[in-house]
């Protein structure tokens, strides 16, 4: 395969790339490349070695290195081509990549279509700004994930947890079962920060209780960390004086949320949704510059992989239309956040085909009904700002939409109670 | 005498704090779930709670430091660390296919461990 005759170009081989890649491919792409920074294909499920991962997408419980596999063996089945150790650095809005790799020294092409599938990373201490000293033993949760899975080292044998994100508690059991104590999951909301299925496994199971709303206000240590102060936090989330306490550490692990990695989309040009921090799209995953797709954690921070899968697959099916010349359906209708609701992907629909819609409400309640415009009502008994919401729109409910609407309104609010 | 238990249901995102009412370890009463599979995973959790207990095995001869592995079933919850302990002993040696035995019914554990990723050499 030319580089000159690419279809589809797909940035980054994790699940978002392979999904996308794949259905590309199945959509009749003849010539569909994915593009890779590291050594091999599969992206961060390779270090993600627990369970809990295509329960939906194969009904099956597997780890995340089977997950992995299933869609690698898959894409090599259907004639995806990879380009290992391939760093993409620039996109123009045109669509020209420009790349280094290993094999090929610097590349650049124009393929017909982009699937944008970069992913998301970690935040990191800078970006929450806790006082104290620069010691060593600071780690992201995905970090120490990959010290303990890939490298073989524990990263330390006391350990305290920042976040209670779903990284952050499986980390907790893993370094657990590796011989470390946890000595706390430091959460600085009322409710812990993932999946009710890691609270339990991973905590409970190990008989560790997260401390909710609570913080970390120091950091203590020279050379390397020795102990945190920790405290609790009022209604804003600021320390309560007087609630200080210091729990000696060697090893400080960060779970505080990811954020969609989009610099080389920002170089394209495509709008970006500041709320979700992805590109802005429509249901057919095209972003605001025509032939640009993007699917995944780059899109939004997802807590399956399975949604991962499937919206990426979307992206990968739009791409390869794109690229055979069928124009894409435009997105009129613009959905926006109402009460209590956060985001809502995609941004537009078109009001024409039937729609999966993924969002996040920004606070926890019981009760609750959620309102799309005047087209669907659903009571639903709780919603948490960690498990997203996944609504489908069937074509019963878009014949509700009026003439000339250009947008929807999404609202969740509690529940009147009957008398 | 009855005593109470409370185990959180991780059917769906509600996470319904359950109470069991037990006597000679014997479920009297299930109260605090909002469905009925509640009531189903609570018992099961309660009479047997089981984990798949997934880790990595030092290897010997190959470039990747660690194989990546699972229970091929549940364990029992209780035994999760005994586990983990014994196969902390475990050596591998590739070559090794994904979802290869690659310890048959280890002593203690008593299900076999399978590999969840290729080793190569």
């Amino acid at each position: 395969m030319k580089l000159r005759d690419v279809d589809v170009a797909v940035i980054g081989a994790g699940p978002a790339g392979l999904a996308a890649a794949i259905k590309a491919k199945e959509a009749g792409a003849s010539n569909v490349i994915v593009m890779e920074r590291t050594e091999q294909m599969g992206g961060l499920l390779h270090q993600c070695v627990h369970n809990g991962f295509g329960l939906f997408y194969f009904n099956e419980d597997l780890t995340g290195p089977e997950y992995a596999h299933r869609f690698i063996e898959k894409a090599i089945d259907t004639g995806v081509k990879a380009l290992l150790e391939t760093m993409v650095t620039e996109i123009s809005p045109d669509r020209e990549i420009k790349a280094v790799s290993r094999e090929a020294g610097f590349i650049t092409f124009k393929p017909k279509a982009i699937v944008l599938a970069m992913g998301c990373r970690e935040k990191t201490r800078g970006a929450l700004g806790i006082p104290g000293t620069r010691p060593a033993g600071i780690f992201t949760a995905g970090t120490a994930q990959r010290l303990v899975n890939i490298e073989g080292y524990v990263p330390g044998r006391r350990v305290v947890i920042l976040g209670s994100g779903d990284i952050g508690m499986i980390m907790a059991r893993r370094l657990t079962l590796e011989g470390a104590k946890v000595e706390a999951v430091v959460e600085i909301l009322p409710y812990t920060g993932g999946l009710i299925r890691n609270e339990v496994q991973c905590l409970h199971d190990f008989d560790i209780s997260p401390l909710l709303k609570h913080t970390v206000t120091q950091i203590h240590g020279e050379q390397r960390i020795e102990a945190v102060t920790i405290a609790q936090v009022d209604e804003s989330k600021r320390p309560v004086a007087g609630t200080e306490r210091i729990i000696q550490c060697d090893t400080l692990l960060l779970s505080v949320g990811l954020i969609p990695e989009n610099e080389l989309s920002l170089m394209a040009g495509v709008k970006i949704d500041p709320i979700t921090a992805g590109p802005i799209v429509d249901e057919m995953r095209q972003t605001s510059i025509p032939g640009i797709f993007a699917g995944g954690n780059v899109v939004h921070v997802h807590d399956l992989v399975d949604n991962v899968s499937w919206e990426s697959e979307l992206a990968g099916q739009s791409a390869a239309r794109f690229a055979s010349g069928v124009k894409a359906v435009e997105g009129k209708v613009r959905l926006r956040a109402g009460k209590n609701i956060r985001y809502i992907v995609p941004q537009t629909i078109s009001g024409q085909s039937e729609v999966t819609l993924y969002m996040r409400v920004s606070e926890m309640e019981e009760n609750v009904h959620l309102q799309i415009g005047d087209i669907l009502s659903r009571g639903l008994r709780v919603v948490k700002p960690s498990e997203m919401l996944k609504i489908e729109l069937s074509s019963e409910h878009l014949k509700r939409i009026k003439e000339g609407t250009t947008e929807i309104i999404i609202n969740c609010e509690k529940r009147r109670r009957k008398q | 005498m009855t005593t109470k238990e409370k185990i959180i249901c991780v059917g769906c995102p509600m996470g319904c704090r359950v109470t069991l009412t037990i006597s000679n370890r014997e479920v009297m009463a299930v109260d605090g779930n909002k469905c009925k599979q509640g009531e189903k995973y609570v018992l099961e959790e309660y009479h047997n709670p089981v984990r798949i207990l997934t880790t990595t095995l030092l290897t010997q001869g190959s470039s990747q430091r660690l194989l990546p592995v699972r229970t091929a079933k549940p364990i029992p919850k209780a035994k999760m660390m005994s586990a983990v302990r014994i196969l902390a002993k475990v050596r591998v040696k590739p070559p090794i296919k994904i979802g290869e035995v690659v310890a048959a019914k280890p002593s203690g554990i008593e299900v076999d461990v399978m590999a969840t990723a290729d080793l190569l050499s």
